[in-house]
This record gives structure tokens, sequence and C-alpha cells, in this order.
């Protein structure tokens, strides 16, 4: 089979099982559904209108958000992957989603308590500062160390000191925030408005767009930086623009749905096994498709495992995810 | 006239935070094959990355076909000077193919997608390199000689008059040593290509160079034909090897 053929067959494949995806979490929940009712809604109007109002207003927007933040984030961890050279790296391990975590926290509390209703876009905004912010922390480090391991370690440790600064917040917050913030900050694609799904596609599309234009530079940095170099390629400004890209990607999916974890590391992983490349031209379009099946997948766990209860979708994330990434590390150490 | 070569330079002056080698003027013309000798830590690779447009030039300036490399697009520098330098990376799932496409970047838009020109580029030279069976293969599973014609296929493909190369044999034995350097010398005849390239074995800087460049410590550099250069004493002095008691030079050829 020559690749071009496979890289068809594999789209087609990943495609079919996201539609498939994305039909049985709609279907599936405390009221269940057919597809026929399903189809009927989303292409029909439908009649009855409690059945049109779970699926319109609760189920399709936070479906289409598990897809658009899924597969952003694995966007982000390709892209920080190419960065670092290194495939063990992802905005969560690295701490960009604390730090972003952390950002929006302050931001929720300071407006909340002077009465002002934080809009998505002023918390996508923070989240980026926070998300650039701990980047810059660890682009401070790699400058100094050239080990990954340190590096992760570093990232991680931030990881922390975000986390616990965003707890301390939390704790002194009032009480009737907190509910709220509590479930952002474990991670939850709950309650997913249209406006907020409109702005993160917004978001994520832009980012899309421009990873696929510098796809180029991405192909040509995979043999090294003098190589890339001797082709033309401007190396600081591809790395300011992955750093970006991958910090914005990361911010939009913390600001939304709280940090999620281990999707970044990942999925670059799995779609490259699936695929047998790495070029960027193939891996843009089916980390950010095999992100979003993964998310919802994930997601559809966390809402029905413990239902009528949630479990955090970064809980579910972790547990299924984790091990791909232990596994990953072995495999390279055996090469 | 710096028109007639394609390679040449001005005043120019290397080095990083302090100037190596200082106020050189060099000619390269097309086909000419001009090799760096010297010991370790002399600079040689400085100059080479300079010239390679990978490092800027701390003065002086360096000119491609009479252009100057510093007022030209990266691209543009791309399109003109291939090089192959010693960084030895690992990409993923790459196959030699994939790996030689990339070289033909510069001529491609913004997506990098070869058209059918670019393919025959790719062709051909993986032909010349004799990588044309293994082009399927991941680059990553194959031999460093194996590797180093991948690589020389990659900077051939864009069709560069100048083709810059560092230390291309070093860890290589002696059956890609010799493959190598003929290849390297195939490409200047055939191509009509300059090389300038470094070498550590100065018997293959005297079969294969047209023109020999010795850089030696503290700045010294001296240019000439490899009769001029190669002389027991100068050698000697370069290396720093006055006292060894051998004879550097077999009286006969050994092969």
């Amino acid at each position: 089979m020559t690749p071009r053929k496979r890289y068809a067959a594999v789209f087609v494949l990943l495609s079919l099982i996201l539609v498939m995806l994305v039909l049985i979490n709609i279907m599936t929940g405390s009221v269940k559904l057919t597809p026929a009712q399903v189809t009927e809604v989303i292409f029909g109007g439908g009649s009855d209108a409690m059945n049109r109002n779970i699926v319109m207003e609760i189920r399709l927007p936070r479906v289409l958000s598990a897809v658009i933040l899924g597969g952003a984030l694995a966007l982000s961890g390709y892209l920080l992957q190419t960065f670092f050279a290194n495939p063990v790296v992802g905005p969560f391990v690295l701490g960009i989603s604390s730090g972003a975590k952390l950002a929006v926290a302050l931001c929720m509390i300071v407006l909340i308590s002077s009465g002002h209703a934080a809009t998505s876009l002023l918390m996508v905004g923070a989240a980026f500062l926070g998300a650039l912010l701990a980047m810059g922390f660890v682009l401070l480090i790699s400058l100094r160390v050239r080990s990954v391991g340190i590096l992760v370690v570093c990232g991680i440790m931030i990881g922390y000191i975000c986390s616990a600064v965003t707890d301390l917040i939390v704790t002194f917050a009032d009480d009737s925030d907190i509910v709220n913030l509590h479930n952002w900050s474990m991670g939850s694609l709950s309650g997913m408005s249209w406006n907020e799904v409109r702005i993160m596609f917004f978001i994520t599309l832009i980012c899309f767009g421009w990873a696929v234009m510098i796809s180029k530079p991405i192909g040509a940095y995979r043999l090294g930086e003098d190589y890339a170099k001797s082709l033309g390629v401007n190396i600081r400004t591809l790395r300011i623009m992955l750093i970006l890209i991958a910090s914005l990607l990361a911010a939009s999916a913390t600001a939304f749905a709280g940090p999620i974890s281990f999707v970044g590391i990942a999925v670059p992983h799995l779609s490259k096994n699936v695929l047998k490349t790495t070029s960027p031209l193939v891996m843009i379009p089916a980390c950010f498709l095999v992100g979003g099946g993964v998310t919802l997948f994930c997601d559809g766990i966390a809402r029905t495992i413990l239902a009528p209860a949630e479990v955090s979708i970064s809980s579910v994330t972790a547990v299924l995810l984790a091990p791909v990434v232990i596994a990953i590390m072995i495999k390279r150490r055996l090469r | 006239m710096t028109k007639d070569f394609v390679l040449s330079t001005e005043d120019l002056t290397v080095g990083y935070d302090s100037p190596i080698i200082r106020e050189l003027n060099l000619h390269i013309k097309p086909g000419e094959r001009l090799t760096l000798i010297g010991p370790n830590g002399s600079g040689k690779t400085t100059l080479l990355k300079s010239l390679a447009a990978l490092l800027k030039p701390m003065e002086g300036c360096v000119y491609l076909d009479g252009r100057s490399a510093g007022e030209m697009s990266g691209e543009e520098v791309a399109r003109h000077l291939a090089s192959v330098m010693t960084e030895r990376v690992k990409p993923e799932l790459m196959t030699n193919r994939q790996v030689v496409e990339t070289g033909r970047y510069p001529y491609t838009g913004r997506l990098g997608i070869l058209g059918e020109e670019d393919n025959r580029a790719v062709d051909e030279a993986m032909a010349m390199m004799d990588v044309g069976d293994i082009a399927d293969r991941l680059f990553t599973r194959i031999s460093d000689g194996q590797r180093q014609r991948v690589m020389l296929a990659a900077a051939l493909c864009r069709d560069p008059g100048v083709l810059i190369l560092d230390e291309p044999v070093s860890y290589l034995d002696i059956r890609y040593k010799l493959d190598i350097m003929k290849k390297v010398s195939d490409i200047a005849r055939e191509k009509n290509t300059a090389v300038v390239m470094s070498l550590h074995d100065p018997d293959y800087a005297m079969r294969y160079s047209d023109t020999v460049a010795a850089v030696g410590y503290g700045g010294t550099f001296r240019i000439g034909s490899v009769k001029e250069i190669f002389t027991e004493n100068f050698i000697r002095s370069l290396y720093g090897i006055e006292d060894v008691d051998e004879a550097l030079f077999p009286t006969k050829p050994w092969f």
C-alpha cells in the first residue's frame, strides 16, 4: 500500500470513528435517545421539544467542545514536541496548562468579587497570559540545561506550584463561587454554551491554519536545527511561532474546560503510530482528529461511568493515556 | 571580479564572540574542490558555517554568483548553496526518500509540496548517489555510510552551485570513505558544482582536492595547490608535530 493510500484510508477511518463517537455521545445520558431521534433533531428540527432541548442545548455543544478542545490540546502537544525535539513533552507536563489555570482562577476571583461577569474571551486572554508565563519559565530552564529529564521535572514542579496557588485562591473565594471554580479547576466539559463553542472554534481554527502554514519549516526542522537553517528556515521565527500557537491552543482548552491531562503528549504518538509518518502536513490534521476522538471518548466515560455524578475528565484521560506515555518512554529506552 | 566565481568572500572575518579567522578573501570557481585541513579547533567548521550562511559573518561578506549572500533570503541562498554538516539526527519515521525530498523545499511553495520537476530532481539525485534502492527504508535503520549518501542526495537534488561539506567521511569505514569521496568528486565534475569541504585525513585531502587551504591555530590561513601545501615541514608545523619522529607521507601511495 502506498503511503498516500494509507493516509487516505486512515483519515476516512478516523473520521468515521469520530462521527460514531459523536453520535453515541449524543445518544447516551440520563435520557436515552435513539440514532433516529438524534438525526431527526439535528437535521430535521424534530417535533419533541424536550429532545430538541437536550440535544441542541446540552449534548451537542458539549460534544463539539470535546472535539475542538481535544484537537487543540493534541495539536499543542505536537507543536511542543517539535519545538523541544522530544516526544515526552506536552502542555500539561510542562506546566503550561497549570499556568493558564492559575491565571484564569485569579481572573475569575477578581471579576466575581468585583461584581463583574467573566466573559469567555477574557478567560481565554487570561489563560493565554498564564500559559505564556509558564512557558517563559520552562524556556528559561531549557536555555540553561539541555537535559529533557530536568525540563520535564521542572515543568511538573511549575505545574504543582501553580496548582497550589490556585487551590489557595479557591479556598479564600466566597462559597458560592467555589462550586463553579472547583468544578472547572478539576477539568470539566459540562455546561458549554454555543457562544463558547463558537469562540473556541475560531481560536482553534486560526491556530490550525497557522500551523498548516508553517508545516514546511516544521518538516525541515525534523532533521535538526542546522539542516533546517541550511534550507533557508529562519529558526528564531519558527520557534516563536511554535511557542505562540502551542500556548494559544493549550490556553483556550484550559480556559474553557480546565486542565485536561496527557492528551497533548499521548495523541501525537498514537497518530504517528497509526499513520507511520511524521510529515507535518499529515500529522497536523491527524492529531486534531485523534485528539478530538480520544477526548470525546474520555468525556463520554467521565459523564456516564458514575452517572448521575460526573468524574472529572482529567481523571479519565490520566487513567487511559498515562499508560500510553509510559509505554512510549519504555519503547524509546529499549530502542 | 567576483562574478566569475560561484563563491567568493571579501575581507571575511568569522568567529562566534571573538574573531577566529580574519579578513579572508576566497575565490572559488565552478567545479573546483577546495579542502580545508588543519588541527581540531582551528576554526574549519566555523569558516564552513559562515560560508554556508549558517553563521553570520563578524565582518566582511560572502558572495554567491557575485551577489551578497547577506542580502538574499534564506531560501534564495539555499537554492545556490547546499551544505551537509556533522549534526547527526534521528528523524522519526522518515524514509530516505522523504529526507531527500526536504532538500527540494527551497523550490516549493508555502506548504512544501513537491511538483513534477521536484520529484524528478529527487529521483535523479538519489540515482546518482546510489540510494534509489533504499528509498523507502527508514533513515534511522541504515548504516552511517548510506546515511551520508542520502544526505548528499538531499543536498544535490536542489542543484546547488556550491556544496559545503563538514568532515564528510569521519566515522565511516574505508569502503564508504572512498565511496563518498569518489561521489563528491563526481558531483564536482559532472554537475560543475564547487565543493568546499573539511577533511581530517591529509591523505584524502591530497587525492581529492584541486586547492587546499590550511587553517592553523591563531587564525593562520594559507591556500594553494596540493603540491604547495603538502610539504613535510609545513604539515608538521600546521599540526604541531615537529618532534614526532615518523615520516608523514609514504614515498609510494599505499593503494
